[in-house]
């Protein structure tokens, strides 16, 4: 275990500093632009996504009957991480006004159908968990 | 009233022990994590030949055979991206209480401490990088100055290191965590989602980020893939990367007086199209796969290149240079090696799909050969130079 843990952090460490060597030619207009994806990306999550993430579950659990939580949680899981995976499409950049064989698709309609559509079978499933389950037991 | 002191500021900040949701843990985040892992290493993979296929390096000569093999490796290295989005978030999540971790209080764990949360923001840094800079890479969108290809290989690099370094400090708990069941303990503080309940969550995720957008490489699902950047359809029914206007070649491209010219040393020849059009023609169906993960066969018909070469006495495995007249676009000129010219699929087309091609698809003619990244089957073709 020492000798495979010992392996992998030096081979981590080698290809690391071969992607900084990869950089050793980059302008530094072009570095600073990475430096500041990289960190951009680092920020817009854990100042930003996470943080949304968890005060919309602190309100969610303030407002949904304890049983549908489990269900409007998943559900969320499912449509937040879709929505930033499909974020390129439904951001309206990219592309070029001459090609229409890119981007032509109605990318909106579909995540409205895609939301619409989660929506009402997290909807489902919870009204079925709660008529199998009976009523909830605090009273 | 009186300034605020450290101490209460620290306060406010929640710990790790304020994270309630059961769901969260080892057993969860191992999981995940081994899933990323793995969907990380086979970008790394894929990425790492889409460069030796752009230039094969001397000790590993790339071939024609088999036809479709760009054309998976390529589709594969985007649609796992795509598909590692719900992956990584979901990662994110289950570890997000241990960012507010607080430091140690003795020396030596302060510094092993550091030196743990460096590695950690780099792997993280470097990984939402790759991402967001494949997707958008995939939708043409380039709102930065750094060279796409150049750098996205270079951080791959940081980040599979970076990731074989969070192995190696992490593998006892990542041990501990596959070994522990997926079943939670009794529910304590919360009624969110269980470990289980999470777990199908992100494989549903990610498995619904994969079809619904892998039927740009994969015909059947072109139907269900509703946030494909590409549907497959086009001007004769192939999508197009670079249009003729885009590439600067429209006016060359559709002039009357347009011929071919052939050179092999001192010998050269010129032809127009009419005249590359009586010479034996060859139909092959073969696939353009473009970079950018979208790919779809078609059948082309044309000159084979050994053919063309052999008109100025050039033997068939010669290594051919070809230029476009495309005045825009850093790949100008490709360059074929003898393995594909020796092929006899390896096409100058005139025709895709049974019509003439169109100018977005290389009139007068282009390349087309088997196995070949689509950005190097040149269009718009006003030169084939044999090396000698």
């Amino acid at each position: 275990m020492r000798l495979v843990r010992g392996l992998l952090l030096l081979t981590g460490l080698g290809f690391g500093l071969w992607g900084v060597w990869l950089m050793r030619d980059f302008t530094s207009e072009q570095l600073v632009s990475m430096g500041t994806f990289l960190a951009g990306g680092v920020l817009l999550h854990d100042a930003v996504i996470a943080p949304v993430t968890v005060l919309l579950g602190v309100v969610a659990a303030r407002l949904l009957p304890g049983r549908t939580r489990s269900v409007a949680a998943i559900a969320f899981l499912v449509w937040a991480t879709l929505t930033v995976a499909f974020v390129n499409v439904l951001s309206g950049q990219g592309g070029k006004p001459d090609n229409d064989t890119v981007l032509h698709r109605p990318y909106g309609l579909s995540w409205v159908v895609m939301t619409a559509l989660i929506a009402a079978i997290a909807a489902t499933v919870a009204y079925r968990r709660r008529r199998i389950a009976g009523p909830p037991r605090s009273r | 009233m009186r300034l605020p002191r450290v101490e209460d500021i620290e306060k406010r900040i929640p710990r790790p022990e304020d994270f309630t949701a059961r769901s969260r843990g080892p057993a969860t985040t191992a999981r995940v994590g081994t899933a990323l892992g793995i969907a990380f290493g086979i970008c790394f993979l894929t990425g790492l030949w889409s460069h030796f296929q752009y230039s094969s390096p001397g000790w590993l000569p790339i071939g024609p055979n088999p036809a479709w093999l760009y054309r998976v490796t390529q589709g594969t290295h985007v649609a796992t991206g795509i598909a590692s989005v719900p992956l990584l978030l979901v990662k994110l999540w289950s570890v997000y209480p241990r960012f507010f971790l607080r430091p140690p209080k003795a020396r030596r764990d302060q510094l092993l401490d550091v030196l743990e949360r460096a590695s950690i923001g780099v792997l993280v840094a470097a990984a939402i990088f790759q991402l967001t800079s494949g997707l958008l890479n995939i939708v043409q969108w380039y709102p930065w100055e750094f060279s796409f290809r150049r750098t996205h290989e270079a951080v791959a690099w940081v980040a599979i290191g970076a990731l074989l370094v969070h192995i190696a400090v992490k593998l006892p708990v990542i041990r501990e965590g596959l070994g522990a069941s997926v079943e939670d303990e009794t529910p304590v503080h919360s009624d969110g989602p269980s470990r289980r309940a999470v777990l199908r969550g992100v494989t549903v995720a990610s498995g619904l980020a994969l079809v619904l957008t892998v039927g740009q490489t994969v015909p059947f699902l072109r139907k269900v893939s509703v946030f494909g950047v590409r549907d497959g359809g086009g001007p004769q029914d192939l999508p197009v990367n670079r249009t003729a206007r885009a590439a600067g070649a429209t006016r060359a491209a559709s002039d009357p007086a347009f011929v071919l010219q052939l050179k092999a040393g001192g010998r050269s020849m010129s032809l127009t199209r009419d005249e590359l059009a009586k010479l034996p023609q060859r139909t092959h169906r073969l696939p353009i796969a473009c970079v950018e993960g979208w790919s779809r066969n078609a059948v082309w018909t044309g000159v084979a290149v050994q053919d063309l070469i052999a008109l100025v006495g050039a033997p068939s495995g010669s290594t051919v240079i070809v230029r476009s007249m495309q005045t825009r676009g850093a790949f100008r000129t490709s360059e074929l090696p003898g393995d594909f010219v020796d092929d006899p699929r390896t096409l100058l087309a005139l025709e895709l799909n049974g019509e003439p091609l169109s100018l977005d698809h290389g009139y007068p003619c282009r390349i087309i050969a088997p196995n070949r990244p689509g950005v190097l089957q040149t269009k718009w073709v006003r030169e084939l130079e044999v090396r000698t």
